[in-house]
């Protein structure tokens, strides 16, 4: 398939694009001739590195997950060593708060939620009837971004010492003057890139979930898995944006030397406690859920009973995402909030555990007159609920306020959320071995499950049990009373019965594999969901037609016959395969016509450029870490950090670039359940899901400094601040802003109108109007650098106070906006003054509403930091 | 000795009388733990029970299935009914869980508001945990790295920080508070049993966590009198960061307690 003919030869639009040369935009040949034919089969190494199909991604992020889980297990082994003796000397006090800070980062970012949404690519899709996620590239940058993420949490612990202070980072334990180390600042930089890789999931999940669902599939009848990682996803999506934002507050205390969290901030301790948690809340649901999904899907395999009280489970989970962002202060009630706070917090935690309690009495009563199999899922998905339960009893206790005043920075917590995350791991090894077979074509050994089962169950109590009977013992602190130590080394020993229960796994997995017997398409009496329904493992595209439930089963229709009728599906637009990734536009042919081949819209599977993103995007941090107060020390090893920054730098605008200029086929789904987004397309369900997180971002940063402002004085705040900081280049910045936006739907109407010319004009005046924007900005930050008055003698820097942090960070942030909408915008000028957006103004539109984003934001920010 | 506290509805057997517990910290703590944990270990025992005891009630055994209504792969999913025993379940349980949290409630107000330190003769004493110490102010200025109280009156603490985010903790009294750097937090307790005890923190905060204790020696009343009579304003040692006269409490914008 040459590019000549790509379209078809029905095609006879005329275009602006170069299509003849293959190439997308910029002089010379950026596109790349398109690949699918070349794509490499599984056994070829390349193959890994550009796959972007689902069922690929989803194997590396199970496999990447496992190696994570094996650096926490080890983690955690020595963290149980040094506890065998009270002041126990395998670890010093450094060593040892790095461990349990490792221990507590891997496990729960870095094994559970990839391990989860390993299995969730390459289930999702099936189950609802999708080819492939809505964006392909996108699935593999997020795993690229994951695993490069982890390897630079590896390189911080050879930068002096990673971090040490907790999983939850406490502040000002946080900022270099308590953790000097280089590789402190690492660790937080590979956390942030691990939220960058989440977000980018949680945009797809939630697009592809949404908007690629088979007909009929609407969404009661959505599988329990999916539903769990769609509430997932939309649950990471607004959390995790709040942990971004703390996140690049903290990385600019440590690397630019803002002043947010350092103790002479009033609000600096508490500002990150409520950031953290109103994140770290979420975040246990956001690991446990796909476990309950998945929990839920065995429990009706294995019993051959459908799930009791179905539409009050799915509420139950609705309720308690939704929830979730309302219970974070239980985790501060010793701290200085007031008791009607403490007593709203305690009862919106009592609130969150009933819907739980419906869930698991749901589980429970679909055992009834069920026909049970104890086959290796069910025994852990089984194992796994009774785990949850002792955990979430124990939960309660930790909701009663008084309780907790004791409870607090003890073992009762650290055993209460083990029984509970790590039950919910157990049901994760339920739905590794359920869908084993669906994704290997074998079957795993079933001696070999029930001993793995066995040794998991006991060391896990073994392990954890006894932590609640030596409650008493400080967290993180190896050091105890001597009363404890049958207890604790029973922990011990579970520890390593755990560890080795583990090995187990990945043993059957791995042997299984290599030489299992062959499964078919269902092993499992009574499935139900559509993955079972074809081969394994799947073909490369999933179905072998178009499944659809519109007859109230299963079916799959032939291709064509699909086609006809198709506008009124949804009442929304018809999808066209054009540009359904971002690529460069791809004007293929319209799928009114119905005699096409099933090639017509020839999905593509192979990209470089998200692993191209993923390495540069390590290269950049590892030199950003460098960072010292702003800027590069001297000498060999600044050098070093400012070299690679730029290598880094260079090399990740160039990967976006190429990427963005490539040409790639997203699947599409001509026929499909949308709700809610009925009436747009995926590119642009996409950018308004992206921009909800942006929302919230920027909400953070504007809660942070309205926080911090209270908590200074709010009328004194401006004490802080030297009179030369006045309103005028706030006020020439809006107009240069609303300007902007302005041409951009001057571009827009343009492209529709298909004036080449008026839409390059636009967009230069749209960047011409931004870097205005920043330009003067920079003479408005540099005027306020060299200020020289009494109050200010130095200059009012990031460093100055806590008032010129916030202004600079935040307005910094925004502009690191505007920079990154300015390059985008360049982009589209090349590409328009080569005819691209005629046809298809969709980009634009797309690009528009994120600038109009941007500039909404602005208009937030500058009564908040230069009138009031 | 500690069955007595199982029987915590027999009025009159706690501090304060009737319901809702009282007295020092470590008997409404104990009261209500050890409700919570036969309660809890019950809910536990009969609902894992019951999990078992249906498993094994409906194994399957190789005999014929004659349940004709069993899913079948590509249906749709329907509601599986029942809703009924579900929220019978659920209602238990949530009554179960609102009514001992609604108990607690009370003693929480006590704990916070209504308690031995209001407006009675107690000791105030500030607490400034640093890396990896604690030192003690007592009204008179006098710092020490002892913290020395009375017997059986109230101790009102003032916990701060001056460097990182530390957690003050006496497990054998069952007294815990946050030390924050730049807020206050107030805890009290009562001692009624003379002796030493350890203070430690829960909050990691560094290299030397594991070691950062203090000890506490509750004396009888006389006893206690005569040493702090003896003490005044050794202004000599720690700085002036004593946390009981330091003014102008700072407000956490969403609540603090006030100084």
């Amino acid at each position: 398939m040459s590019n000549a003919d790509a379209d078809g030869p029905d095609d006879t639009r005329t275009e602006g694009t170069p299509r003849a040369d293959g190439a997308g935009a910029v002089a010379g040949e950026l596109a790349e001739p398109d690949h699918d034919h070349e794509f490499p089969g599984m056994g070829s190494i390349r193959r890994w590195f550009v796959t972007t199909n689902h069922k690929d991604v989803g194997i590396l992020y199970v496999v990447t997950s496992l190696f994570f889980l094996l650096f926490g297990g080890v983690l955690a082994l020595l963290i149980r060593t040094q506890l065998w003796v009270p002041g126990g000397t395998v670890l010093d006090g450094l060593a040892y708060n790095q461990a349990v800070s490792a221990h507590g980062l891997i496990m729960v970012f870095w094994f559970l939620s990839p391990f989860a949404f390993g299995i969730a690519n390459y289930v999702i899709p099936l189950q609802i009837g999708a080819k492939d996620l809505a964006f392909p590239r996108l699935n593999a940058l997020s795993y690229w971004l994951y695993l490069f993420s982890g390897l630079l949490l590896m390189v911080s612990f050879f930068q002096g010492a990673s971090f040490s202070g907790g999983w939850t980072m406490y502040a000002p334990l946080n900022v270099p003057v308590y953790t000097p180390h280089i590789g402190a600042s690492t660790a937080i930089l590979a956390l942030t890139m691990f939220t960058a890789s989440v977000t980018v999931g949680s945009v797809n999940f939630i697009t592809t979930i949404h908007r690629m669902r088979a007909p009929g599939l609407t969404m009661w009848n959505l599988p329990l898995f999916t539903w769990s990682i769609l509430l997932t996803v939309w649950m990471m999506l607004f959390a995790f944006a709040a942990l971004l934002a703390a996140l690049v507050i903290l990385s600019s205390d440590r690397l630019l030397g803002t002043t947010y969290f350092a103790a002479q901030s009033a609000g600096g301790s508490l500002l990150w406690a409520h950031l953290f948690w109103f994140f770290g809340h979420p975040e246990v649901y956001i690991v446990f859920f796909p476990a309950l999904g998945a929990m839920a899907e065995v429990f009706q395999t294995f019993t051959g009973r459908r799930l009791v009280g179905r539409k009050y489970f799915i509420g139950a989970m609705l309720l308690v995402a939704i929830q979730s962002f309302m219970v974070w202060m239980h985790h501060m009630f010793l701290t200085s909030i007031n008791l009607e706070i403490k007593t709203l917090f305690m009862a919106t935690t009592i609130g969150i555990s009933l819907p739980f309690d419906l869930m698991v009495f749901a589980l429970i009563y679909t055992m009834l007159k069920g026909d049970i199999r104890f086959e290796t899922p069910f025994l852990f998905a089984f194992g796994g609920l009774v785990l949850f339960i002792l955990g979430g009893i124990t939960g309660v206790f930790l909701g009663a306020v008084v309780l907790d005043y004791e409870f607090r920075g003890t073992y009762w917590v650290v055993a209460h959320f083990h029984y509970v995350m790590v039950g919910g791991v157990t049901g994760l090894i339920a739905a590794i071995y359920y869908w084993f077979p669906k994704m290997t074509g074998k079957l795993y050994d079933e001696f070999l499950g029930k001993v793995n089962f066995v040794l998991y169950f006991v060391g896990f109590n073994l392990l954890y049990f006894p932590m609640f009977l030596a409650w008493e013992t400080p967290r993180r602190v190896f050091d105890y009373r001597p009363e404890y130590i049958p207890w604790h080394r029973l922990s011990t020993v579970g520890a390593f019965l755990l560890g080795l229960s583990f090995l187990v796994l990945i043993y059957n997995l791995y042997i299984s594999y290599l030489d299992g017997a062959d499964a078919d398409g269902n092993p499992w009496k009574y499935a139900t969901t559509a993955e079972w329904a074809v081969p394994s493992p799947p073909p490369l595209e999933n179905f072998d037609g178009l499944p659809s439930y519109e007859d109230g089963n299963l079916t799959f229709r032939s291709e064509s016959a699909g086609r006809g009728g198709e506008a009124a599906a949804d009442g929304g637009r018809t999808d066209t395969p054009r540009s359904a990734d971002g690529g460069a536009v791809v004007t293929a042919p319209e799928t009114g016509v119905v005699a096409k081949t099933s090639h017509e819209e020839h999905a593509s599977h192979a990209s470089i450029w998200p692993f191209v993103a993923g390495a540069a995007s390590f290269v950049v941090l590892v030199g950003l870490s460098g960072l010292q107060q702003g800027s590069f020390p001297s000498g060999a090893a600044g050098g070093f950090y400012a070299g690679t920054t730029l290598v880094g730098g260079g090399l990740l605008l160039y990967g976006f670039v190429r990427m963005a200029a490539e040409r790639f086929h997203g699947p599409t789904m001509a026929m499909a359940e949308r709700w809610p987004f009925a009436g747009v397309d995926n590119m642009k369900t996409g950018m308004w899901v992206f921009l909800a997180s942006d929302v919230v971002l920027f909400g953070a940063f504007i809660g942070s400094y309205v926080f911090i402002r209270v908590a200074e004085g709010w009328t004194n705040w401006h004490h802080l601040i030297p009179a030369d900081h006045v309103v005028l280049p706030g006020l020439i910045n809006t107009y240069l802003l609303l300007t902007s936006s302005f041409a951009v739907v001057l571009a827009l109407v343009f492209a529709e109108r298909n004036n080449r010319l008026g839409v390059v004009a636009s967009l230069i005046a749209t960047v011409g109007l931004g870097v205005g924007f920043l330009i003067n900005k920079a003479l408005e930050w540099n005027h306020l650098f060299h200020v020289h008055s009494e109050a200010f003698p130095n200059g009012w820097e990031l460093s100055t106070n806590v008032a010129s942090s916030t202004f600079y960070l935040t307005t910094g942030l925004h502009g690191a906006h505007v920079t990154v909408g300015l390059i985008i915008a360049l982009y589209m000028i090349v590409r328009a003054w080569n005819g691209a957006y005629l046809d298809d103004e969709a980009p634009i539109e797309q690009f528009g509403l994120y600038w109009h984003f941007v500039d909404i934001v602005w208009l937030f920010l500058f009564p908040l930091f230069y009138i009031l | 000795m500690r069955f007595l506290h199982v029987l915590p509805l027999v009025p009159g057997h706690n501090g304060g009388g009737g319901l809702i517990p009282r007295g020092t910290r470590v008997e409404v703590f104990s009261e209500i733990y050890w409700v919570f944990l036969w309660l809890g270990a019950l809910v536990g025992v009969v609902v894992v029970g019951y999990m078992l005891y249906v498993a094994y009630e409906y194994r399957h055994d190789g005999e014929v299935d004659d349940d004709g209504d069993r899913p079948s792969l590509g249906e749709l999913p329907t509601g599986g009914g029942k809703g009924g025993k579900l929220f019978l379940s659920l209602g238990l349980s949530a009554v179960i869980v609102v009514s001992l949290i609604a108990w607690t409630y009370g003693t929480l107000l006590y704990v916070e508001g209504d308690s031995p330190v209001e407006g009675e003769d107690h000791l105030t004493v500030g607490v400034v945990g640093y890396q990896f110490g604690w030192t003690f102010t007592y009204p008179n200025g006098h710092n020490t790295t002892t913290l020395r109280v009375p017997e059986d009156r109230a101790v009102q603490l003032r916990v701060t920080s001056r460097d990182v985010f530390h957690n003050f903790g006496i497990p054998g009294l069952k007294v815990k508070s946050d030390a924050i750097p730049g807020q206050r937090t107030n805890t009290w307790f009562i001692a009624d049993e003379p002796g030493e005890y350890t203070a430690k923190c829960y909050e990691l905060c560094g290299v030397g966590h594991s070691y950062m204790q203090a000890t506490v020696v509750v004396m009888p009343e006389a006893e206690y009198e005569a040493w702090y009579a003896n003490t005044m304003a050794d202004g000599a040692n720690e700085s002036n960061t004593s946390a009981a006269t330091t003014p102008g409490d700072t407000t956490a914008a969403l609540g603090g307690v006030p100084a």
